[in-house]
């Protein structure tokens, strides 16, 4: 790896932009995350910027259990992010469907099916601690060697 | 009615102001909004399908999960409905533990949609000092009840667990800092020029209006409406509640409504805490067939339950109308007409604090 | 005929909310006041109302109940607010000019539940249109 390489993948490790998508949620996971903003969990400290933007984010987070309004809609969401990129789910709906998952619904969770999703948070919903957490081993998992894994 | 129009100005469903996916269709004469339109069914999970035909104890989660922001309410609202049905009584030191959880619950609300707001006219400094301020009710809302967000505390006849007195004592104590802080931030809202600017005048929705669409909560009381659904509970009417009321009917009315409403509920509290009653927390009963329509307060406005259950407590029929369908329908359709520029239109649709989770259930 | 880039066709979801318990009851109420089939009174509304509108349907013709009308008996019962300002499916002036009719009837010597019976098929006419 050249030294060039390394400075990138220094430089792009500590500025994640996050753009944040709700298909279908109560809400909790929603606030959950705008939390994380707040000056006690301070998400900005990491060099993790949120901004509802998907054509100049890193990390998208998917919060709900994926409603019918949402088909190609959200694929279209992803294909709009540059790579290197990764979707983490927050929350249960997106990994099981939660309580909503039951007959006479109109969700169609897993979200996996529908986007590939590179980390999962349980919880109905997570902590905020628990959702920088997720953030930041993201980070290191997919941002901190790029350069190295895609030459 | 639907017109057509030549310029049509879409925001959403994913847009930066917006917490939740909503698609907003403005119909516009060079900048000026002439009407708006909103398409739903990004958050359509049938909630009140999964409901018919399950027992009260499992309804009384998923009624929670109907709005993550207001969850208190709606529990306090099935399972008030649950014991009207059934006639449960509530133990009163039950009754005052409620009301201090409804209204933690819904200082953390407001604070969050003040914080909306300020996010949304880019005063980021007083907006991150809100949310601040937000963590610290979560915190008492969390040593009361034991969750953060979703936290099923209320259950038929009682609550589920008891305050002991020393948090009773950091609860006051936390209650002094808030209020102090909030009024320091109330003022910076009140006074800042700029503020001012963005808020003053824009977004009216006339009390004619507000009537019309049947509005509630902050919204109808910064039109001038004085509707509250806790002037008819009977543990609010022994703690001598007021309803607040503006007639200023614009963005800035709507959120010094909120911040006003936050002083109330912390005055509030304290004055549960003063004449908590000693005693059991829970009663105890068995739910029963009926059927009724019960109505609550929730931080956003009257919270209606239609509620038909059958003599083992399962759930026939059950119908919600929340607070948020009349706001975000007054806000659409009366407060966003004559806008001047879409910037205005954006800070108008977040000051009616919408919450499209509740809208569509 | 025109298709649809971006958005999807909301005919379903709008269905959906119309036939919810209470939306269903309210929809079925003014059809019968109107004498008119519910489908066909389903599928103008879908048509004609936006989403946030047909939910907040039940919510409006309370307020429509509770408002004290002070515009005379044949008003209330043709529904001349309600059916404009309230339910919005009416524009203001086809409203007016029904009134208006209603009115003349009422005057030449018309028994007032025939004049408002004539309204009514009027409605229907409008909103078949």
């Amino acid at each position: 790896m050249t030294i060039l390489q390394q400075i990138k993948n220094k430089v792009r490790a500590r500025s994640i932009h996050v753009a944040y998508v709700d298909v279908g949620s109560c809400n909790g996971c929603d606030i959950e995350v705008l939390a994380c903003l707040a000056p006690r969990y301070d998400i900005e400290q990491y060099g993790i910027f949120v901004h509802n933007n998907p054509r100049e984010a890193d990390v998208l987070l998917v919060i709900g259990a994926y409603t019918p309004g949402w088909e190609e809609k959200l694929a279209m969401v992803w294909e709009k992010i540059p790579p290197p990129k990764a979707a983490v789910a927050i929350g249960n709906c997106p990994i099981s469907g939660c309580l909503f998952n039951r007959r006479e619904s109109f969700v169609d969770p897993p979200v996996k099916k529908h986007i590939p999703i590179a980390a999962e948070v349980p919880g109905c919903p997570p902590r905020p601690t628990e959702i920088l957490q997720a953030i930041l081993l993201v980070r290191d998992a997919v941002f901190a060697n790029w350069e190295g894994e895609h030459p | 009615m639907k017109r057509t129009v030549d310029v049509n100005i879409p925001l959403g469903p994913i847009h930066p102001c917006f917490k939740e996916p909503a698609r907003l269709k403005c119909e516009a004469k060079g900048e000026r909004i002439v009407g708006a339109e909103v398409e739903l069914g990004y958050m359509k999970k049938g909630i009140e399908r999964i409901m018919k035909g399950r027992p009260w104890q499992e309804v009384m989660f998923l009624a929670e999960r109907v709005c993550g922001i207001c969850s208190v309410i709606h529990n306090m609202v099935f399972i008030e409905a649950m014991e009207q049905i059934s006639s449960i009584p509530v133990p009163p030191r039950a009754a005052y533990l409620r009301v201090i959880a409804n209204e933690l619950d819904r200082m953390q609300s407001h604070l969050l949609a003040n914080f909306s707001y300020c996010y949304t006219i880019e005063h980021e400094t007083l907006g991150m000092y809100l949310l601040d301020l937000r963590e610290q009710v979560m915190d008492e809302l969390e040593r009361l009840t034991g969750a953060r967000v979703t936290c099923a505390y209320m259950i038929p006849g009682g609550v589920r667990c008891d305050m002991p007195r020393h948090n009773a004592e950091i609860l006051s104590g936390s209650l002094d800092r808030i209020e102090r802080d909030l009024r320091r931030y109330s003022g910076m809202f009140a006074d800042g020029p700029m503020i001012a600017l963005r808020s003053r005048g824009v977004g009216i929705l006339t009390k004619e209006a507000a009537q019309r669409a049947h509005a509630v909560g902050p919204t109808a009381r910064a039109s001038g409406i004085t509707t509250d659904g806790r002037l008819i509970h009977p543990t609010y009417r022994q703690l001598g509640f007021v309803p607040l009321s503006r007639t200023d009917c614009d963005n800035y009315a709507r959120v010094m409504v909120r911040f006003d409403e936050i002083i109330q509920s912390i005055s509030l509290i304290r004055k549960c805490l003063q004449d908590l009653p000693k005693g059991v927390i829970r009663g105890g009963g068995v739910c029963k067939g009926g059927e009724t329509r019960y109505s609550g307060e929730a931080p956003r406005g009257e919270l209606t339950y239609f509620i038909k259950s059958d003599e083992y407590g399962r759930i026939v029929d059950i119908q919600i109308q929340t607070p948020s369908i009349m706001n975000i329908e007054a806000c659409c359709h009366e407060m966003i007409i004559g806008a001047d520029s879409i910037a205005d239109v954006t800070a108008t649709f977040v000051s009616a604090d919408p919450c499209i989770a509740c809208t569509e259930r | 005929m025109s298709g649809y880039l971006y958005e999807k066709d909301l005919v379903p979801q709008k269905y959906r909310i119309l036939v919810s318990v209470r939306h269903d009851k309210l929809v079925r109420e003014i059809a019968s006041e109107l004498e008119m089939p519910v489908q066909e009174l389903r599928r103008y509304l879908i048509e004609h109302l936006d989403m946030i509108l047909l939910e907040n349907l039940p919510a409006r013709a309370e307020a429509a109940g509770t408002k004290l009308s002070d515009n005379g008996e044949v008003a209330t019962a043709l529904g001349k607010e309600k059916y404009t300002l309230f339910i919005p499916i009416l524009p203001v002036a086809a409203m007016d000019s029904i009134f208006r009719d209603v009115n003349e009837r009422v005057r030449t010597g018309i028994p007032v539940a025939e004049a408002v019976a004539y309204g009514r098929a009027q409605i229907r006419e409008a909103l078949r249109r």
